[in-house]
């Protein structure tokens, strides 16, 4: 029940600071739909008439991981610079909750509100383009569940990070690259990729929408690999995360001096 | 015994980031806190107040030495004891800028695992209170200094823990605004019980509103004792003696080897004698040297002190001899 209040504060203050931020919000949503149009316009417009639906479906899958990576890793990375220099970083270490779980309720609020939004843009691209794509909720669910659980993680070390390092901008705009670079290569290229984060679900995701693979389609393997990223990664982020904040309690580094 | 807040021995050194110098920020501090009591937590700027109190609240984890809240050692069992602990910190920079006085409060509660619903009406009596109640849909950053303080002040209440810290809870605030401060912390302790740390550098901050003060200077505790305790110290041993004449070379000698704080003024009117007395006994070897030449006593007038010169003389290291114990 205390979770779920933590979770509900988090997905509340995310909610009030978009209203509050009205314009921006409006500008971010509508490039975001913009994007999404011009892909789905190639589809008509560029491209091998036998395979452009599915490069352009190839890309629409890998930006939308590409920018839910951003937002869970990348911005939490932000979140807690901002606020360490304001000193609001001090008084979340002050509950009894604990950091890492007000840390983990933000990355699971910053998903959930941004998911919702690109479900609701994606659905107006399809329905203004009408190009339909293929949408097998219940194959794609688990998988991404597994991904975002992994992503988690990898946010958890972003934070951990910048708790002990706080000047990170510069690492946080490389880090753009580094998740672009995760989402965009295609497995086959580089196998051993599907023990990094997020590789091993986008490829899947991909899959599932181009190649309409179903659930039981899927090998217990691919299955596996992904619960074992999942797990993995996110006790590991976990673990560094309280690491990084004992070594701040240690020195001192919960706020600027 | 009924401490809520016990502190032994702590220690806490910093590396300065450039110079790599070890600072001794904290060194060797000890006191514990009673239920209901209120604590003056006073020194000079760069003491060690907020490190002393960062450590208190868990912010911070001591080199050495442990922290006993309600029977739980903080650093061993952290989340447990923050349970019964909340703080205000320094600066007024502890609040969402963004979101309105009611959204921080609702947005702390639920830090802390409470529900909108459930912290409703607490967070509604906290703005009547508080006198915030016309502001809570203001966002924090139209807010004036002082009522930001004031609802950081009311954020710490939300948790109803026992132990509240606040570090230079009048700082930065114009006269008016710091009195209705210190009027708001006078009435948590009257209306709620809580035991309560108060860190200032300044004196009258905390003569208004703690009985009881630790101060420290430079990472140690240099005096710990009820401030009306160290009042009386101070009062009982300065003496104005208004004297019928004046005195006599030989009797100057003896004064100048008895007392080394005195000042002797004489001319055509008066004739005075201003003494500081390092035991109040010593008061009979004063009597003794006038006794010599028959000097006449006009007055005795034990010379009132306020708390301010009391600090300054125990910051200055005057009559080290004469620090208190605590009691
Ligand atoms: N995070 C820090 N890193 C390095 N030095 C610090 C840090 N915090 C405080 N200090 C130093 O420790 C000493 C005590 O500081 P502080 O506890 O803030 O004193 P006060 O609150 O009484 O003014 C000062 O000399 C200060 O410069
Ligand atoms: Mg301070």
């Amino acid at each position: 029940m205390q979770l779920l209040n933590l979770l509900n504060a988090n997905i509340r203050k995310n909610y009030i600071e978009m209203k509050r931020y009205l314009p921006n919000t409006i500008a971010l949503l509508l490039t975001f739909y913009i994007i999404f149009l011009a892909m789905f316009a190639g589809i008509q417009i560029i491209g091998d008439p036998n395979t452009q639906d599915m490069n352009i479906q190839y890309v629409i899958v890998n930006y939308i991981f590409w920018y839910l990576a951003m937002i869970v890793v990348n911005d939490i990375g932000w979140q807690i610079s901002n606020e360490a220099s304001q000193g609001t970083f001090e008084q979340l270490s002050m509950s009894p909750m604990g950091v890492w779980r007000i840390m983990t309720a933000r990355l699971i609020a910053s998903t959930f509100v941004n998911i919702l939004i690109i479900i609701g843009l994606l659905l107006l691209s399809m329905a203004t383009t009408g190009q339909w794509l293929n949408l097998d909720v219940i194959t794609l669910f688990p998988i991404l569940i597994l991904t975002l659980i992994s992503m988690f993680g990898l946010g958890l070390i972003i934070a951990g990070l910048t708790v002990v390092f706080k000047q990170i901008q510069a690492f946080l705009q490389i880090l753009q690259f580094i998740l672009a670079a995760l989402v965009f290569v295609p497995l086959s290229v580089a196998p051993f990729l599907a023990f990094f984060p997020i590789v091993k679900g986008v490829d899947l995701v991909r899959s599932v929408m181009i190649d309409e693979i179903t659930l039981n389609q899927i090998g217990t393997g691919d299955f596996m690999i992904l619960i074992v990223n999942a797990v993995v990664y996110f006790i590991v982020g976990l673990g560094f995360f309280n690491f990084c904040e004992r070594v701040a309690m240690n020195k001192g580094l919960l706020a600027h001096y | 015994m009924d401490a809520v807040i016990e502190v032994n021995n702590i220690k806490k050194r910093y590396k300065k980031r450039k110079t790599k110098d070890i600072i001794h920020a904290v060194n060797n501090i000890s006191f514990t806190v009673k239920r209901g009591e209120i604590l003056g937590l006073l020194g000079p700027n760069g003491a060690g107040k907020t490190t002393t109190i960062k450590m208190i609240c868990g912010l911070l984890t001591p080199d050495e030495g442990s922290i006993i809240i309600n029977g739980m050692n903080i650093t061993d069992h952290r989340l447990k004891a923050l349970h019964h602990i909340s703080a205000v910190l320094e600066g007024n920079r502890n609040l969402y800028w963004r979101l309105t006085v009611k959204e921080n409060l609702e947005y702390f509660a639920g830090n802390r695992g409470v529900s909108r619903k459930k912290a409703a009406s607490l967070i509604n009596d906290l703005l009547e209170k508080f006198k915030l109640k016309d502001k809570e849909n203001e966002l924090v950053n139209r807010l004036s200094r002082g009522m930001q303080q004031k609802l950081a002040i009311a954020i710490s209440m939300l948790a109803e823990s026992d132990v509240i810290l606040l570090d230079e809870p009048t700082l930065g605030l114009d006269v008016e605004t710091g009195y209705e401060v210190r009027e708001i912390l006078k009435s948590i302790v009257q209306d709620y019980n809580r035991t309560i740390i108060i860190s200032s550098h300044d004196m009258d901050v905390i003569q208004d509103i703690c009985e009881r003060t630790v101060i420290i200077n430079q990472g140690t505790i240099v005096t710990d004792d009820k401030i009306e305790n160290l009042l009386k110290l101070f009062e009982i041993r300065s003496y104005t003696i208004t004297l019928g004449n004046a005195i006599s070379t030989k009797q100057k000698e003896l004064l100048t080897q008895k007392f080394s704080h005195h000042i002797y003024t004489s001319d055509s009117y008066v004739t005075t004698l201003e003494i500081d007395l390092a035991r109040s006994e010593h008061i009979y070897d004063l009597f003794n040297i006038l006794k010599l030449e028959a000097t006449p006593v006009e007055s005795i007038d034990r010379k009132t002190i306020d708390f301010e010169q009391v600090f300054m003389k125990i910051i200055k290291g005057e009559r080290s001899n004469a620090i208190a114990q605590p009691s």
